[in-house]
């Protein structure tokens, strides 16, 4: 090991001596001045910011405002004029000519764009790996706070759901499935190079002008041991070349939960009539509330409507940049308010970027980025089950129960006769939600700064330093006039939460890069090192019984709950080292090859580095004499790639055995402290290891104007960490181990597509992914994994649902006799299930357990539609997303179907089973028999939970009409509509949001092992905007 | 550039060692790497390792070893289900299949023992390679021992044959281990505790609630007794009464410890050790052997709380007819070890139950008590040497350890002559004395006498339960199975056995 450690540092010395030594090395060149103009040549417009390179050379030069450049050229080199949207042109440099005018023909294709890959560029055609893009451009105009949001419908491959509508919460990213068992599968971002460890949704989208979605390991293994769950490179705005722009772009609107989709439940008359129905059908006396149903029609207290309100939401943003001379310089600065769609919601988001790089000269640029913000967020105590979440407990609270009392005032308090199945007090939600203080404010500062040398031709060498501060102060105050959780007696004791995390990491990277064309042959080498650190420090206190509720200081609490308090510190520290070789000949049979070694702190002292190695090779056909003179086939590529990742989310200190010293005993009237070990070491703990296969094709057809892009991959994860049971004689519960393996693979298909152009234009940017998982192993012994309703099984996908099969309600007597069921608790017209194991008895969990596997919380596939028009000065776009074939575990029915009348109910209970003659609709069962009988379809999971949760949804609709040459000051004008999640449709009627995955509902279940559970969480949205984008 | 010198220079100063740049050791927790280097890390450690005592003796040991046997039985509540394993332990029905069970009682204990034991194991292995103050050290180790012993003893009751871990368990693989003979568990108790009686200090000059020599030899003694060495039980237990540290208090209420007052006193040799507050080391069993529904009025005048609730449930440990009829004419055990409560919430026609009272003591919050438990008290030391005498033939010397007892109780000396009758005699009085210590299952366990007394219990049960508390509603009588398992050992846990090859 020693030797090992010895030789990196070597090599980091070694590549430090080498850059310093650079700096002293000049280089010469004879040459001619040329000027010239270049024009777009559909308009005879000047192009400016168009790009000139000396073919061959670094050299290079971009047109200003008037299209003119000038650059030093020998006679005989080639210049290379290229501009984003044009088809790039090729002038040779004659002796004696100093000015050279260009015409550059618009272009249906994107494959000159320069494409952004880690640690660098490529040109979209000679990407070998299966990397996606999103620019600028298709980010705009959407009213969202977050940049997942945005991406929602444009990514193959790529499963974005928004689990929860609380603001800048709730968005679930997922490249090509990757999970893990307990590590993390968010994938890895990283903004200007730097792989940040904050909130991605705390930035401001608008910031943004370009990501990249790499997804196979090929394109990620450069980031080691973090790239296994994918990784999105984000880049900020920068000027264009020659111009200053001043941009405003302000936008407002509302956002509502619109009715239809929402839960229905019953409304007071019905609910008392159900209440009647359940007496009367039990053979029982109605209490006297109930007696009369009718009386509470025009006295409906619709609990879950009353906790909604429609809510405001603003964005302003400045963007001024500018790129003249030497300076390139980006500034934006945003407002983000939304007041969200649950009372007393509240999120703003102050945020400013400064980007800047100089040219210091011909050889050397520096940059500095800075990116203060500022989030406020109050957000009620939405999500939860039932009793911790507010949402979920008014969905159920009895509607004939009182939301203001005869004075108008909220009521604080509602519980009827214990007589009436009222077993139950509700506070008042709404009061728990506009009175109980639930902020988080968070300061975060990204920066980065470089600089860059380019000693000679081809070569660059570049250092870079990166911060990123988060300072998150939670404070959260529960008065003695509310609660969130029902049973609580008000006044209740005011408890008060502080919750401070600051966290620092900071990256250096030291990277070479050395570009050079021989003949056909076109290399580029990088090499670099790379070190990062991180560390949080969390101080949480806990204090209650306050004398009074308007000062919530700590100092004004009777107690500090000692159990409530709590310092933490986490730290890890990554180092690195990484090499690429990109080789191309001719342009057309490209290869890459890339290693990455990470050092982590995560890792076991005996298992420090991990290697992970990638290559992947390309071949654009179109390029062969064969296709070349295709007039359909314009383009045409084949790419195979296979790699190795690590996913490194297994925890800061899982490899150490921790001793627990507050094991404290009593000896006499006396404490003493204790002390023990309490978990295992496990010196060989490691990363996640992901191997990667990926096969794609490009196609580009009638000149790139439909181009089609297909992937298949296919990957096995495997050590992946799991925590093994192992015999508690040995004093310990589980041994953290790497260990088991998921296979997971899938398609990916993508069309861009342009119908008509001219004066209408019209584009189509369209996907669809299949991605599938299977277990393969788990750990020695252990076959499957239980949550409460979910089996992660060897042999079948993650995460399935499972529980009981529901066959339907028992129908009449003879139906109930000749039918296998539960002894003393079946009955007729009570839920009917497969006796899986024919044992003639209907079994839950034990030996003779009858739960199978009930339904798939994963689709068949996904898919993504952006539809975008123009005419003349108008413009639209239809943004839509939709998911095939996934379930939901309807969760919340544990309470909303509760037949035992406990709780309001969904209205499908109406059309329940309430005799042979009046079976219902077969949904719910009877309920008389009280809970012995009922118990078994509220308590026993079973498939009458689990229900189709495929979607397809109007993201966004935009409309704008753009105003030109309006005035000397203002260059254009754009004025737009924007609608967010317009339309959802789908089968699933247990609540607004299909995608709702409750992957911690604090029963015992969490993570990974268990998506897909409704559990009635904060609604998302649908927000109605207008704007206006104006540039100066 | 060459302004920028400095910058790349400072740059490189972050560089420092690879090694410490990655070791990154937790900060806000200690780790083993870093524990175990002075005196005061291993008193904490073996301070940790009592710590399992407490809720073995919470919540477990009575339900093993007492509710398990003919002295007390459960209040049955029809109002509660759910209740099985706690039944089932009572009468005489643990479900057994291929040789483990599923009962969380049996779990728990065997989880506990061996948690003392994976502690005990952390010491004992890295003690003798640290420097110390060589007196503290031989305290440490002895603690180590005797707890190491004594959950040992707990499992070799329990279950017979156990896996024997010696050494702390550092791998996955060295998590399971063989079964192993009971001769072998016992001999290394026996070497545990041999070891432990000159390394632990006097009960003068150890701090109260430890483990001294006294404790050591005393459950030397009991491990003796099991294994029927009677003249080693006697030497090893003699030093116990001579050393005079050790008395009966002067009434057998006071021989418990009360919430704060009375603990570890004269003649207490061993108690595990509870404290009320909110420190999180309090008991409650007092509560749990309460019959249900009981209300906060009721509840009040036993516990004397400041804040008594109402408990649902269904009571457990309830003092059965025949331990209330064990008790000779003019005992005054027996006042003071049963009281009686009426439950205005009770089915039964006569509302009033049995509850065991010895260890009541008011305290101020509800459900949180400090009164300790009594593992073995001076009287149980002398009722041992009175047996370890009689089954030597030593009648007279039994007899005069044994009427120490009597006379305390009241009661006139024994009139039993014989060894037989003196054997019985013995028998019956560890029945009133240590009522409701959880020995009573381990008596007739190592006398053999299961099937001659467990059967006819059952039968009485079955022929009369509303003696036995059952409510008189239909339906409400004892479960076909009860009494169909009367094996000497527990079955193995089946969560262990899961995880186990060896069983």
């Amino acid at each position: 090991m020693n030797n090992h450690y010895l030789s990196k540092i070597k090599a980091r010395f070694l590549g430090f001596l080498f850059l310093m030594l650079s700096v002293s090395m000049v280089s010469y060149g004879q040459s001619q001045t040329v000027r010239g103009v270049v024009r777009s040549a559909p308009d005879n417009e000047p192009v400016p910011g168009a790009l000139v390179l000396v073919k061959g050379t670094q050299k290079g030069s971009v047109t200003d405002i008037d299209g003119s450049f000038t650059i030093d050229a020998n006679p005989g080199q080639i210049l290379v004029i290229s501009f984003v949207g044009y088809t790039s042109k090729e002038v040779p440099v004659v002796a004696g000519q100093t000015n050279i005018n260009v015409n550059l023909d618009l272009s249906m294709s994107d494959l000159s764009e320069v494409v952004v890959v880690g640690y660098g560029s490529q040109i979209k055609k000679e990407v070998t790996g299966a990397i996606q893009t999103v620019n600028e451009a298709e980010l705009k105009d959407l009213p969202v706070s977050s940049v997942a949001q945005k991406l929602q419908g444009r990514l193959a491959g790529v499963q974005i759901n928004q689990t929860t509508g609380k603001p800048g919460q709730g968005m679930n990213v997922r490249i090509r499935g990757q999970l893990s068992v307990t590590g993390g599968s968010d994938p890895l971002y990283v903004v200007d190079g730097f792989p940040i460890t904050g909130d991605i949704n705390q930035i401001n989208p608008d910031e943004i002008s370009d990501i990249s979605v790499l997804k196979d390991a090929a394109s990620t293994s450069l980031y080691g041991s973090r790239a296994a769950n994918g990784v999105v490179l984000i880049t900020t705005k920068k000027g264009k070349a020659g111009q200053t722009n001043v941009n405003l772009n302000v936008w407002t609107g509302f956002q509502t939960v619109p009715d239809k989709g929402r839960l229905e439940m019953m409304n007071a008359e019905e609910f008392a009539q159900f209440k009647k129905e359940y007496y009367e059908d039990a053979g029982q006396a109605v209490p006297e509330v109930f007696q009369n149903p009718s009386q509470y029609r025009d006295k409906n207290n619709d609990w879950y409507d009353a906790m909604l309100q429609t809510a405001p939401i603003t964005s302003y943003n400045l963007t001024v940049t500018s790129n003249k001379e030497r300076v390139n310089t980006a500034i934006i600065a945003g407002v983000f308010d939304q007041k969200g769609v649950v009372v007393n919601t509240d999120y703003q988001r102050y945020s400013l970027r400064m980007n800047t790089d100089y040219q210091v000269s011909d050889k050397v640029n520096i940059g500095v980025n800075v990116a203060p913000n500022y989030v406020y967020d109050n957000t009620p105590r939405t999500d939860g089950t039932r009793g911790t979440g507010i949402l979920f407990n008014a969905l159920h609270t009895w509607p004939v129960m009182p939301i203001f009392d005869e004075q108008g005032e909220l009521t604080f308090f509602n519980r009827f006769p214990s007589n009436t199945g009222n077993i139950f007090a509700y506070p008042n939600w709404v009061r728990s939600a506009q009175e109980i203080i639930n902020e988080t404010k968070q300061t975060n500062v990204l920066a980065n700064t470089y600089a860059e040398w380019r000693p000679i031709p081809g070569l660059s060498i570049k250092s870079t330093f990166n911060a990123e501060i988060g300072n998150s102060r939670f404070f959260s105050f529960n008065p003695s006039t509310a609660t969130s959780a029902i049973n609580v007696a008000i006044p209740t004791v005011a408890v008060s939460v502080r919750d401070d995390i600051e966290t620092f990491s900071w990256l250096n990277e030291n990277i070479v890069t050395y570009r050079k064309s021989i003949q056909d042959h076109s290399f580029e080498l990088l090499g670099g090192l790379s070190n990062q650190q991180f560390r949080s420090d969390r101080t949480r206190i806990q204090a209650d019984t306050y004398a009074d509720d308007r000062l919530p200081t700590i100092q004004g609490a009777i107690n500090v709950n000692r159990g409530g308090t709590l310092s933490d510190v986490a730290e890890w520290s990554l180092t690195s080292i990484f090499s690429r070789l990109t080789y191309n000949y001719k342009g057309k049979y490209l290869l890459t090859a890339s290693v990455r070694g990470d050092g982590s702190s995560r890792f076991g002292s005996q298992n420090r580095w991990g290697v992970f190695p990638s290559t992947s090779v390309g071949w654009v056909l179109s390029d062969e004499g064969f296709l070349q003179n295709n007039k359909t086939v314009s383009f045409a590529k084949i790419r195979a790639s296979f790699g190795v990742t690590g996913n490194n989310n297994i925890g800061n200190y899982t490899q150490y055995a921790l001793v627990n010293n507050t094991i404290n005993a009593a000896f006499g009237n006396n404490v003493v402290s204790g002390a023990a070990v309490t978990s295992l070491d496990n010196p060989n703990l490691g990363w996640e290891t992901t191997s990667q296969f990926d096969l794609g094709f490009d196609l580009g057809f009638l000149d790139d104007r439909i181009q089609f892009t297909y992937d298949f991959y296919t990957k096995n994860t495997t050590n992946l960490l799991f925590a093994v049971q192992i015999p508690q004689e040995s004093g310990f519960t589980n041994f953290n181990d790497n260990i088991g393996e998921i296979k997971f693979w899938g398609h990916e298909f993508a069309i861009n597509a342009t119908p008509v152009t001219g004066s209408f234009t019209w584009s189509i940017n369209a996907n669809l992914s299949i991605n599938r998982n299977e277990v393969i192993s788990l750990a020695d012994g252990i076959d499957r994994v239980y949550g409460s309703w979910h089996i992660t099984q060897v042999g079948k996908p993650f995460g399935q649902f499972y529980g009981l099969q529901k066959l339907g309600n028992y129908a009449n007597a003879e139906d109930l006799a000749n039918s296998p069921k539960i002894p003393g608790r079946s009955t007729v017209g009570s839920i009917k299930l497969k006796d899986v194991n024919g044992d003639g008895v209907i079994t839950f969990g034990g030996d003779n357990d009858d739960r199978t596997i009930i339904g798939n919380p994963f689709p068949d596939f996904i898919y993504g539609l952006v539809n975008n028009f123009r005419y003349k000065k108008f413009d639209a776009s239809i943004t839509a997303s939709g998911s095939q074939g996934n379930e939901v575990y309807m969760r919340h029915l544990f309470s909303t179907a509760n037949l035992d009348g406990v709780f309001n109910m969904v209205r499908r209970a109406k059309d329940r089973f309430r005799s042979p003659e009046n079976p219902g609709e077969g949904i719910f069962g009877t309920t008389v028999g009280g809970g012995n009988v009922t118990g078994v379809e509220r308590d026993w999971p079973n498939s009458n939970f689990v229900w189709d949760a495929s979607y397809f949804t109007i993201r966004n609709i935009t409309v704008g009409y753009t105003f030109t040459n309006l005035s000397k000051t203002v260059k254009s004008a754009r004025l737009y509509f924007s609608g967010q999640n317009m339309w959802v449709f789908t089968p699933y009627w247990g609540g607004s949001n299909p995608e709702v995955s409750n992957q911690n509902n604090g029963q015992g279940d969490g993570g990974n092992l268990s998506p897909g559970v409704d559990l009635a969480p904060y609604p998302v949205p649908r927000s109605i905007t207008f704007g206006a984008n104006i540039t100066f | 550039m060459k302004k920028y010198i400095p910058v790349l220079l400072a740059a490189s100063l972050f560089f420092t060692s690879c090694e410490d740049f990655l070791t990154v050791v937790p900060e806000t927790q200690l780790s083993s790497a870093t524990f175990f280097k002075n005196q005061k890390d291993f008193e904490q450690a073996v301070n940790a390792a009592y710590v399992p005592l407490r809720t073995i003796f919470n919540d477990r040991s009575w339900l093993l070893a007492e509710m398990h046997s003919d002295n007390t039985y459960y209040a049955r509540n029809v109002l509660f289900g759910a209740v099985d394993n706690q039944e089932d332990l009572a009468d005489f029905s643990v479900p057994v299949s291929n040789g483990t069970t599923a009962n969380v009682h049996v779990l728990n204990q065997w989880r506990q023992d061996y948690l003392i034991i994976a502690r005990t194991n952390q010491i004992l292995a890295l003690i003798d390679d640290v420097n110390f103050d060589a007196a503290a050290k031989a305290n440490v180790k002895g603690q180590a021992l005797f707890l190491r012993a004594f959950a040992y003893f707990e499992l070799a009751r329990y279950f017979g044959k156990v896996p024997l871990h010696l050494t702390p368990v550092a791998s996955r693989e060295e998590a399971a281990l063989p079964l192993a003979e009971e001769a072998e568990v016992y001999a290394q108790i026996i070497s545990d505790l041999t070891a432990a009686i000159p390394l632990l200090p006097d009960k003068s000059k150890q701090e109260p609630g430890r483990a001294t020599e006294g404790s050591a030899r005393t459950l030397l003694g009991n491990v003796y007794i099991n294994l029927k060495r009677w003249a080693d039980a006697e030497q090893v237990l003699t030093p116990v009464v001579t050393s005079g540290r050790y008395s009966l208090m002067s009434t057998y209420d006071m021989a418990f410890s009360k919430n704060t007052s009375n603990k570890n006193n004269a003649e207490s040799v061993f108690e595990v050790q509870y404290l009320e507050g909110a420190a999180g080391l309090q008991g409650n069993f007092m509560y749990q052997f309460m019959p249900r529904p009981i209300s906060a009025a009721e509840l009040q005048p036993i516990m004397g709380t400041s804040n008594p609730q109402n408990i649902d449930g269904e009571g457990n440990n309830i003092p059965t007819p025949d331990i209330i009829a064990a008790y000779e004419p003019g005992d005054k055990r027996k006042d003071i070890s049963i009281g009686y409560v009426t439950l205005s919430g009770s089915f039964r026609t006569n509302k009033v139950y049995p509850y065991i009272k010895k260890y009541q003591s008011n305290h101020s919050q509800h459900n949180n008590h400090g009164m300790n438990w009594p593992v073995y008290r001076y009287a149980e030391v002398l009722l041992f040497l009175a047996e370890a005498s009689n089954e030597q033939g030593k009648t007279g010397a039994a007899v005069g350890f044994l009427n120490q007892i009597r006379t305390r109780a009241g009661l006139p000396a024994t009139t039993a002559t014989s060894q037989t009758a003196l054997r019985e005699a013995i028998f019956k009085e560890r029945r009133v004395e240590l009522a409701f210590e959880n020995k009573r299952w381990f008596d007739i366990q190592r006398t053999d006498r299961i099937q001659e007394i467990i059967i006819p219990y059952g039968q009485r049960i079955v022929a009369n339960p509303l003696d036995y508390y059952y409510p008189p509603l239909a339906g409400a009588v004892p479960r076909s199975n009860v009494f169909t398992n009367l094996s000497k050992f527990y079955a193995y846990p089946a969560a262990e056995s899961d995880l186990s090859p060896y069983f």
